[in-house]
């Protein structure tokens, strides 16, 4: 759940859930799914960079995504800043994975609770990197969570 | 083989009795067997002898996922069980299909499937993570509901597992017990349940980190669009009013609220809804509750859904301009009726529903029993269209009157509704313990004559003005009640429709659908509609759906997805998606048939199946009119099985697959078994 001390942030543009007064989500995974094919070309829930919190029972869904926070504590916390976590021109925290040496720094430092960066485990060190969302940064077709939804509930946020 | 794309490339072998697990690879079963039901079918026909019974530690149950699970493609997130059915009557070898979040997560900790063996000697759990399988204690979740046991795992283990679960009836023995997911999708048919319950296993718990590579990724992303149609729209909750289907709708004194769930794991079809805030039969405080095909039922049944022309409310028969799949319409997320179709009229020709007279429409009492299936882990099919409406039917006709159950039978009261299902999912006393033996078993004890057919007066078809005969047991074959039979329940198709339907249902094991709703093209019923059980054309849309059947329980995809008669290569697509091997449509299906002739040939060795048992199985229920007052006669329906044997390959005697038939799809070594022993039709000249 979000954490309220943290509501006068400042967010960047960021993936956004529509109010279920608009549209409900399916809870399909449908956008952690495209968001791990568009970028790891693989399935799996170490990969997502968008997050579920599915109630199994409630069976109601809440979708948490990366903030984009404008003080980006996760950016400044990385041990490899500017090599691994990098900010883009328009303010997008991503992760140059190549550089990242897994050693979870940002996730720790994430303000919110689950953080919104994923880890790959493995007993491959070199494969152990920090997984997040990069607001699909460099696809032509924009944020792919966003295109996927079959229910349209997700959306960017204009800030 | 390098790779198998698609999957992870482990089934594990899990002896329960002794508590070891070995390893098979996948690629010892696919492609020939191309994943989910299709490996069942080999890994069964290898291992299970005859003269096993369900309940033996000798049965096994026998669980795949498919080359589609958690690749993304949709509808992909459905997965298989087999085993003996101890529902079935006789027991037999049957499959039973789960949605949910299981399968998926399976492959993620590194296993394609399961074969469960032998029976644990004190209530267990296994508990799967990311290739390891541990034998936990079960004691203190046996006699748990099945929430509280889904709960209670999440609580020892942590929110994001996810559990497959008996409840007390799986662990009663009661024979139509249901294996079910966190959010409530069921393995029901078949009562497989039970066989886990016989096996003293509660549960099945996995957590998972490792991934799954589809082959092809665009492909798998241009799938994800084309398969979504009709598009969804954005989707509010919506306070409803009324509740029941269009047509046979009631209102609900202070509304209630839907919304819209997907029951799957990358799932984005539209076929079920999610009812929030439902009263529950065990707590104060409401439930959410997923509402899907039969449950519409409990609420309220006193007439059978409308007519929706010949093809009935499922779009049986359909036009490339309007092809649903049947039930898909309890989303309300289908596009309306193309009226500029030239067959328009004729599809969607309205006519009233039969009156049936079961029971009044009561939201709450509905709720409750739909919570009490849920919560115990019953198959909802079997208490709210046998149970009950034998019960309503039966008192109706006086034939309980020496029946004493402890409470007076009612079935509009909820506090017998409450009492009656508890007794039989606790076996109390000497009805509950028949009952929990399945509604077939229990009508022999008593006497079938009386207690199945005799004669329920209260039917009365508003089509042709008419009071029908029905029987008040609605048993059709094989243990299992009627399901889009053209009877009683689901009367609602015609005559076309409602042959091709017991056809599929004779050679069966158990209920053909939900993975069987029968589907042709409207220019094939134009051919057939007047003589069905004399075209060959009926047949071959038999044919054509069990074969489909077979392709949607090992891709694995759904049936509100499959079959598409307008898109006839969809599953090969998929399956090249996800796997990489190139699989055309004549490919798949050549594999769909192997996998039909396969498991036919475990049911004529393993229970003697000839043409005979299959004929009297079926032929009774057909001896009773649909609401146009239709029925089958003995030579029309023998004339359609000849007909349906021949096309398949199969000796018109016997009912046996030829040594030609199963050499065509590569079971040579399932022949020269079968004509070992003594099963292999004779070539006459
Ligand atoms: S990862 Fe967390 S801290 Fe970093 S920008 Fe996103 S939400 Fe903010
Ligand atoms: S915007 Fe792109 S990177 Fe971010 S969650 Fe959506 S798909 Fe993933
Ligand atoms: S794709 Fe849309 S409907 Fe599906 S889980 Fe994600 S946000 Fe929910």
């Amino acid at each position: 759940m979000e954490d309220n001390t943290i509501t006068a942030r400042t967010y960047g543009r960021h993936i956004v859930q529509v109010p279920s007064d608009v549209s409900f989500c399916a809870g399909c995974n449908a956008c952690e799914i495209v968001c791990t094919l568009a970028h790891d070309g693989v399935v799996g829930p170490c990969y997502n960079r968008i997050f579920m919190e599915k109630g199994t029972h409630s069976m109601v869904t809440v979708i948490h995504s990366c903030q984009h926070c404008s003080d980006h504590p996760c950016y400044e916390a990385c041990a490899r800043k500017d090599h691994a976590m990098c900010l883009d021109e328009n303010g997008v925290v991503y992760i140059n994975e190549e550089n990242c040496i897994g050693c979870k720094r940002c996730i720790k430092a994430c303000v919110f609770d689950p953080p919104r960066i994923n880890y790959v485990k493995s007993t491959d060190k070199s494969k152990r990197k920090a997984k997040k969302c990069d607001l699909c940064r460099t696809r032509p077709e924009g944020p792919a969570c966003v295109q996927y939804c079959q229910v349209s509930c997700l959306s960017l946020s204009d800030k | 083989m390098d790779k198998l794309y698609g999957y992870v490339g482990k089934i594990a072998r899990i002896n329960l009795t002794d508590g070891t697990v070995s390893i098979i690879p996948t690629s010892n079963y696919v492609p020939k067997y191309i994943g989910g039901r299709s490996v069942c079918n080999k890994i069964f026909w290898d291992e299970v002898k005859p003269g096993t019974n369900a309940f033996d530690p000798e049965n096994k149950v026998i669980y795949m996922t498919g080359p589609t699970t958690a690749t993304g493609i949709p509808t992909g997130g459905r997965t298989v069980f087999t085993s003996i059915s101890p529902n079935s009557l006789p027991e037999q070898y049957a499959w039973s299909g789960i949605g949910g979040w299981f399968g998926a997560e399976m492959k993620f900790a590194g296993f394609d499937g399961f074969i469960l063996e032998g029976k644990a000697a004190e209530p267990t759990y296994l508990y799967i993570e990311d290739g390891e399988i541990k034998f936990l204690s079960a004691r203190n979740l046996w006699g748990k509901l099945v929430h509280a046991t889904q709960r209670r795992l999440e609580e020892i283990h942590g929110q994001d597992v996810k559990s497959i679960v008996i409840g007390p009836a799986g662990e009663n023995l009661m024979r139509n017990a249901s294996v079910t997911t966190s959010n409530d999708n069921v393995a029901a048919k078949a009562g497989l349940g039970a066989v886990f319950g016989s096996k003293n296993l509660k549960a099945i718990t996995v957590r998972g980190t490792g991934t799954v590579v589809p082959a092809d990724i665009n492909k798998v992303l241009e799938l994800r669009k084309k398969m979504s149609h009709p598009p969804m729209i954005q989707r509010p909750i919506i306070q409803e009013t009324h509740h029941g289907v269009p047509g046979a709708q009631s209102e609900v004194s202070g509304g209630w609220q839907r919304a819209q769930v997907a029951c799957s794991y990358g799932c984005n079809q539209h076929c079920m809804c999610l009812m929030l805030d439902m009263k529950s039969a065990f707590k104060e405080e409401k439930v959410n509750h997923v509402e899907k095909c039969v449950s519409i039922f409990a609420f309220g049944f006193s007439q059978d859904v409308p007519y929706g022309g010949p093809g009935g409310v499922g779009g049986v028969f359909q036009t490339e301009q309007n092809h649903y799949p049947a039930c898909k319409m309890l989303s309300r997320e289908v596009d309306p009726p193309d009226t500029s179709d030239p067959y328009f009229e004729l599809e969607f020709a309205p006519g009233p529903g039969d009156i049936l007279d079961f029971w009044k429409h009561d939201f709450d009492k509905g709720n409750v029993i739909n919570d009490l299936c849920n919560e115990y882990g019953i198959d909802k099919w079997d208490v709210i269209i046998w149970l009950l409406p034998w019960l309503s039917m039966g008192k109706k006709e006086g034939v309980f009157a020496d029946i004493d159950f402890g409470m007076e039978i009612d079935v509009e009261s909820e506090k017998f509704v409450r009492y009656l299902i508890d007794m039989i999912v606790y076996r109390k006393g000497y009805y509950g313990n028949l009952l929990a033996e399945g509604m077939a078993r229990a009508i022999r004890v008593l006497g079938k004559e009386k207690f199945g057919d005799t004669i329920y007066h209260g039917r009365y078809s508003r089509m042709i003005d008419k009071q029908l005969d029905l029987p008040i047991s609605l048993e059709t074959a094989w243990g299992h009640s009627v399901h889009w039979q053209g009877r009683g329940f689901e009367a609602s198709i015609a005559k076309p429709a409602w042959v091709a339907t017991n056809l599929h249902q004779m050679t069966a094991t158990r209920d053909t659908q939900t993975i069987q709703h029968h589907h042709d093209t409207f220019e094939n019923y134009l051919q057939l509609k007047d003589d069905p059980c004399r075209s060959v054309l009926t047949a071959r849309g038999v044919i054509m759906g069990e074969h489909k059947a077979e392709m949607k329980d090992s891709v694995t995809c759904c049936d509100w997805q499959s079959p598409d008669l307008f898109w006839t290569d969809m599953e090969a697509q998929m399956f090249t998606a996800a796997t990489g091997i190139p699989m055309s449509e004549e490919e798949m299906n050549l594999a769909a048939e192997r996998s039909r002739n396969l498991f036919r040939a475990i049911i004529i060795r393993n229970y003697e199946r000839t043409r005979e048992l299959e004929v009297n199985a079926i032929f009774p229920i057909m001896q009773y009119p649909d609401p146009w007052g239709e029925t089958v006669t003995w030579d029309e329906w023998n004339d359609l099985v000849d007909l349906y044997y021949a096309e398949r390959g199969w000796d018109k005697e016997t009912g046996w697959p030829t040594r030609e038939t199963y050499d065509r799809m590569g079971l040579k070594e399932v022949a020269d078994e079968m004509e070992l022993n003594g099963k292999m039709p004779l070539i006459k000249k």
